[in-house]
């Protein structure tokens, strides 16, 4: 069966849960700890999908308000992007425009998902669902609830993002 | 509804007696039971089910109740098991008190009776399951060899140094091997091009050839091959070692790249690409990096890499360029829009393991560019040198030497056997002369003992070579009149002789002549030599000039030698 590779991104800032997501959706556990990523981690995820396998390349960039020119080279080829907020940080959302130019100038047809991390502590949650639709829509994209901890919504975030790679790319374009 | 028809009414009426005297109450009732039997018959069946109910009730009463029966057997049976444990609870805490209080008291003691049960159990495990008690005791043991060299470390050495003495014992005993390998191939090579090469860079190098060739001859090896596209890191291609890897080679293409990003942007990287990552290092593997503008290959190698390989590497890198780059550049994820790579990589691990000098091109320092140079230049002028030399030499040489006047070389050789052998290519013809042949062995069967005998060779120049075989026959063969006078040439007597006034041994005897009188060799003719010697005879004194029978002639080294004699049957004449 056809192995088709495909790189994306995860951004956001720092302490959102990019590296919880990725280690959910990888390897389907969460780690209470944190430890902050230096540079990048790229991580391998095999999704069977009609016809092919998609072979899921996932560099977990570091968190920061803004990249620097180091890490959006790390962007280069990239075919998609998650860019996550923490719902219980407010300020997380407000970021996630900045990220989502620095991958449209990479690559204008990026497949792009945003995703509100820690659905699970509902207490602290500080970002309601009109705030994320409303960025959602200014983004032109569509946005998951997730949980790292619980695992909440998080394959069906990296398998949206997977088939709007299948639809949106064009493997013509450099 | 409510409507009553004839026919039920008709049959209704054989039951009522009209005459009867409570007739209309009859007839009331009559009509009531017609009018209510429907009812009536409901309120039968109902009657019915509800009898029919209360007997399934009490059916189903009854069973609850041999249920209930049931269960509080149970429970009975329960309650009496949970009082038994309750006690037995209290018992085994009884007995892990006492034990704990023995263990207490005699701790040595119980460890000594637990030591084989835990030993047992221990074995039986690890035979039951190897793989999880690997995993289980795996990060314990690491800890614990952790702590063991910290705090016994000579303990340990003492403990390990047979393990690794062998194990590095093996691991040497593998290098040389290919050493030797290796080093038996390049010995293969040495005559070849390849052999003279490596010794002209070797010398261009300053370092030996042996040091050059064993320097070639270091093993290594291929582990895998990357071509991996720039900036987002997908695996373009890989080429597998003869062990086969279980690394994930994407993850590997992709954090070699985000490395690669992450040096070249931290270290200030120059616009001619001077600041891109060469070369990483693990252990003794070490994956050399060769750039290309749409893809790199990496090579993940183990051992020293032999010279040139850089070079390969990079004519790999062009190659893919050439042949494939709009692809590489192109690709995003899809294999299909790929072409075949692998008969490229498959290539060049193959010439590269083979050691071929490619039709790579080495590019030469500039002080080597400079000797290059230097020595050309150099060779250029001495050839020009030389060939003046030659061309003035060929012009005065009629004039320094004449054409009569040969040159001459002689070795002389004392040797007790007087087996000349001469190998003249020229006739010397003083007065008067011979032909001398050219391989003679002497038949003579009287060989003179103890007696130095010259052996002399000369090669003459300038003067033609007899065209026939000349024979020992003294008969003069080739004359020649030398323009300018020859010296007469030295010799001495190889043993005491007879000297007679003509050349022949019915001559008058003039003297006789010790061994080792110097003489002047005068003329030859045949077997004979007219010679001059200072006799010391005090009735014969002063310069005397005679015959000798050449045989007893020795000629020094730095004379001519003559070449007659050998088949003469000469008989010393005393």
């Amino acid at each position: 069966m056809k192995v088709v590779q495909k790189k994306i991104c995860l951004m956001g800032d720092f302490a959102v849960g990019k590296t919880s997501l990725v280690r959910r959706f990888v390897e389907g556990r969460f780690d209470e700890k944190y430890l902050s990523t230096i540079g990048v981690a790229v991580s391998r995820r095999t999704l069977s999908r009609d016809g092919y396998t998609l072979n899921l390349l996932i560099w977990d960039l570091v968190g920061g308000n803004e990249l620097s020119h180091r890490e959006t080279g790390y962007l280069a080829g990239t075919a998609g992007a998650i860019v996550v907020c923490d719902l219980t940080r407010p300020n997380t959302l407000e970021t996630l425009q900045r990220y989502v130019h620095q991958v449209r100038v990479s690559n204008p047809q990026a497949a792009l998902l945003l995703v509100g991390n820690k659905a699970d502590l509902v207490a602290e949650r500080m970002i309601d669902d009109e705030q994320l639709m409303a960025v959602s829509q200014a983004l032109r994209t569509e946005y998951f609830l997730t949980s790292a901890k619980t695992g909440q919504a998080v394959e069906e975030a990296f398998n949206y993002l997977a088939d709007r790679l299948e639809t949106i790319y064009d493997p013509s374009t450099p | 509804m409510g409507f009553i028809s004839v026919p039920e009414l008709d049959a209704s009426s054989h039951d009522i007696d009209p005459m009867r005297p409570d007739g209309d109450e009859f007839l009331l009732a009559a009509v009531q039971s017609i009018l209510l039997r429907r009812e009536r018959q409901r309120i039968h069946e109902l009657e019915q089910e509800v009898l029919a109910l209360r007997a399934a009730f009490r059916d189903k009463e009854i069973s609850q109740q041999q249920h209930t029966d049931i269960l509080e057997a149970e429970l009975k049976l329960t309650r009496r098991a949970l009082r038994n444990a309750e006690e037995r609870v209290r018992e085994l805490e009884l007995e892990v008190a006492k034990l704990r209080q023995r263990a207490q008291l005699d701790s040595e003691g119980l460890m000594a009776r637990l030591l084989p049960v835990f030993g047992n159990l221990v074995s039986r495990r690890i035979r039951e399951s190897r793989e999880e008690m690997a995993e289980a005791l795996g990060p314990v043991m690491g800890e614990a060899i952790r702590v063991q060299i910290r705090e016994s470390r000579e303990d340990m050495v003492e403990a390990l140094s047979p393990v690794i003495g062998e194990t590095v014992q093996r691991a040497v005993a593998v290098f040389f091997r290919d050493l030797q390998r290796n080093v038996d191939a390049q010995l293969r090579a040495t005559f070849g091009p390849q052999g003279a090469w490596r010794t002209l860079r070797a010398r261009l190098r300053g370092v030996s050839p042996a040091e050059l060739a064993l320097r070639d001859a270091l093993p290594y090896e291929i582990r895998e091959l990357f071509v991996i596209q720039h900036g987002s890191g997908l695996l373009l291609a890989r080429y597998e070692g003869a062990e086969e890897q279980t690394a994930d080679s994407d993850l590997i293409s992709g954090m070699l790249t985000a490395v690669r990003d992450f040096v070249r942007d931290s270290f200030q990287p120059t616009d001619d690409g001077q600041g891109n990552l060469d070369e990483l290092q693990y252990g003794n593997l070490r994956v050399l990096v060769q750039n290309g503008r749409s893809a790199y290959v990496a090579v993940v190698l183990c051992g020293i890499e032999p010279p040139g390989f850089r070079a390969r590497a990079q004519q790999l890198v062009d190659d893919l360029h050439v042949r494939y780059e709009s692809a590489l550049r192109a690709y995003a994820g899809d294999p299909e829009s790929l072409p075949d790579l692998q008969p490229l990589l498959a290539s060049f691990v193959t010439s590269v393991a083979r050691g071929q000098e490619t039709a790579v091109v080495r590019k030469l320092s500039s002080g080597q560019k400079a000797f290059l140079a230097g020595g050309a230049l150099m060779s250029i002028l001495f050839l020009g040198v030389a060939c003046f030399y030659l061309q003035f030499t060929i012009a005065l040489y009629p004039i320094a030497f004449p054409s009569s006047t040969p040159t001459y070389a002689a070795t002389a050789t004392n040797s007790a056997t007087p087996t000349p052998t001469f190998t003249p290519t020229v006739t010397y013809t003083p007065t008067p002369t011979f032909t001398p042949s050219s391989t003679s062995t002497p038949t003579s069967t009287a060989t003179p003992t103890a007696t130095p005998t010259a052996t002399p060779t000369f090669t003459p120049s300038n003067t033609p070579t007899p065209s026939h075989t000349p024979t020992q026959t003294p008969t003069p063969t080739a004359t020649g009149t030398p323009t300018s006078t020859p010296t007469p040439p030295g010799a001495q007597t190889a043993g005491n002789v007879w000297v007679r006034d003509a050349p022949d041994v019915n001559a008058r005897l003039i003297a006789a002549i010790e061994f080792d009188t110097p003489l002047t060799l005068i003329s030859v003719s045949g077997s004979w030599a007219e010679v001059e010697w200072v006799s010391t005879l005090p009735w014969l004194p002063g310069v005397q000039r005679g015959w000798v029978p050449f045989s007893w002639i020795a000629l020094r080294a730095d004379v001519l030698p003559i070449t007659a004699t050998a088949t003469s049957s000469a008989t010393p004449q005393r």
